[in-house]
């Protein structure tokens, strides 16, 4: 009872923000462009990239959910201190998380659809390759949305927040193997690359794919730390919204 | 008219661009991540051409990381501008001052070149290290980067003084300087475009920038100087009156 006391509201507030986030049709069009960018550079200078371009752009736009998730929620929060009237409602502070989230992840769907059509052409997925890339996409939002509704609760102005929010995406999208094999990678730095969340998505798919020969180890090792990044993180954030759901 | 005595014995020129270059280095004194991630984007981006693209582009790819940069000081200046306009009333008060726009257009670009400039100058620095650059190299460099700087900035503040809530700084922002850096070869030559695709960006005097730095590099031996000297100055000629004709000084 108390269960579903806690969760109750939240399938409402998830419908507000989706019907929210689809009126801001230009923010879903213009969160492609990053990904767009680096696939038009990969498609100019390495053609042979294309499909793994395109596993790690579908990897950044779940990511880059969560880096929208960062700035709504400083903005519900900054600019219109319209938490504060959700907070003192029945909804709980971890529906109001959840339900962001996953507003969120609805209405930003629809660009990613049309990568993964592309990459249907391009190189058709598989029964098993199709479920890897499900299963590391929904990994790889509950990490970034944790991320990007935890760094909006520390700050007081919204023109703090866009430096963070851009060193955030550049050092999990562009830096790691994510739009580019793990063999172009130094070996010293492969463990790392497959420690984090963006890159360990992106080699398990492109492995699940053929597109990428991975070792079992450093399959069971990317698994693992993006199962445990993903679960841990997530109820972090629960946790956090709890946590900071009234100011001091 | 008592007011005005005393404002009046201050003095009434001189003070504006320090000014403007204090609230630039304010801004990166208050927020470090705002002066350290200008100066490590460009590096981002270099990193994975890097890995992607023919060793022998880098030099090409570090130029035009040059440009890149400091294309994006219009992203920030848009940003900026709608945040001094929208959330703290700052242009209201300056509207209200002896500041005309021109200068609160410039003030505002000069203070968003200064968290730009470290990268810049880092990236002129690995330049030198990777290609020799001639006297001439460097004054188009120059010349390239300024004329961008001053076409991009006008067009940022120019947009922002259009939006009416700080919901579309991001997407807007995003949309036209992401847009505008895709389309012009900064990252290579043009010649690697697709038909059709290079024609366009002959309209943007981004193109124009990379065609003369690249020819003054020596990266890009068939390029005109006078040609594309003049198609830069005329395309950011007509890029600063679009701006002008935009922007919004006063409220309505």
């Amino acid at each position: 009872m108390a269960f579903r006391l806690r969760w109750a509201g939240s399938g409402v507030f998830l419908a507000t923000e989706i019907r929210v986030q689809l009126h801001e049709w230009l923010a879903i069009l213009t969160g492609t462009l990053t990904p767009g960018a680096l696939i038009v550079f990969v498609a100019i200078l390495a053609p042979e990239l294309l499909p793994v371009t395109l596993v790690g752009a579908l990897v950044y736009s779940m990511f880059l959910i969560g880096q929208r998730v960062l700035n709504e929620a400083a903005y519900i929060r900054i600019d219109h201190k319209l938490n504060e009237l959700y907070h003192a409602s029945p909804l709980s502070p971890e529906s109001y998380f959840v339900g962001l989230a996953g507003g969120m992840l609805v209405a930003y769907l629809p660009p990613s659809l049309v990568l993964l059509g592309i990459l249907q052409i391009l190189h058709p997925l598989d029964a098993v390759a199709g479920l890897t890339l499900i299963v590391c996409l929904l990994a790889v939002w509950a990490v970034s949305s944790t991320i990007g509704y935890v760094v909006s609760t520390l700050f007081k102005d919204m023109k703090t927040i866009w430096p963070y929010s851009a060193l955030l995406t550049n050092l999990f999208g562009v830096v790691p193997p994510v739009f580019y094999r793990l063999g172009s990678v130094p070996v010293g730095w492969r463990s790392v690359a497959l420690l984090l969340p963006t890159s360990a998505a992106a080699v398990l798919v492109d492995a699940a794919a053929g597109l990428e020969s991975l070792t079992r180890t450093e399959a069971t090792v990317a698994a693992i730390a993006l199962a445990g990044e993903a679960l841990v993180l997530f109820a972090f954030g629960i946790y956090w919204a709890r946590r900071t759901a009234r100011e001091p | 008219m008592a007011a005005e005595t005393p404002l009046r014995s201050h003095p009434q020129r001189g003070r504006v661009l320090p000014a403007w270059a204090f609230i630039g280095w304010r801004w990166v004194w208050r927020s470090p991540a705002a002066a350290i991630v200008p100066l490590l984007q460009p590096f981002f981006f270099l990193y994975f051409l890097h890995v992607i693209a023919p060793p022998e582009l880098f030099p090409l790819q570090v130029a035009g990381a040059m440009l890149f940069s400091t294309q994006n000081i219009g992203s920030w200046c848009l940003s900026d501008s709608a945040v001094f306009r929208i959330e703290l009333r700052l242009q209201d008060i300056f509207v209200a001052s002896p500041v005309d726009k021109v200068r609160y257009l410039f003030g505002i670009a000069f203070s968003n070149l200064i968290p730009a400039m470290p990268a810049i100058v880092v990236l002129g620095i690995i330049l030198s290290m990777v290609t020799a650059v001639s006297l001439f190299g460097w004054i188009v460099l120059i010349a390239c980067i300024l004329t961008i700087w001053i076409l991009y900035s006008a067009i940022g503040i120019a947009v922002s003084s259009r939006l009416r809530s700080q919901r579309e700084v991001w997407p807007v922002g995003n949309l036209i300087f992401t847009l505008l850096g895709i389309l012009s070869p900064l990252y290579y030559p043009i010649s690697r475009l697709p038909s059709g695709w290079g024609e366009i960006a002959r309209l943007l005097p981004a193109t124009y920038a990379a065609l003369l730095v690249q020819g003054a590099l020596g990266l890009e031996p068939s390029t005109n100087f006078a040609v594309d000297g003049g198609l830069l100055i005329l395309s950011a000629a007509v890029g600063l009156v679009a701006a002008w004709w935009l922007y919004e000084w006063r409220e309505r």
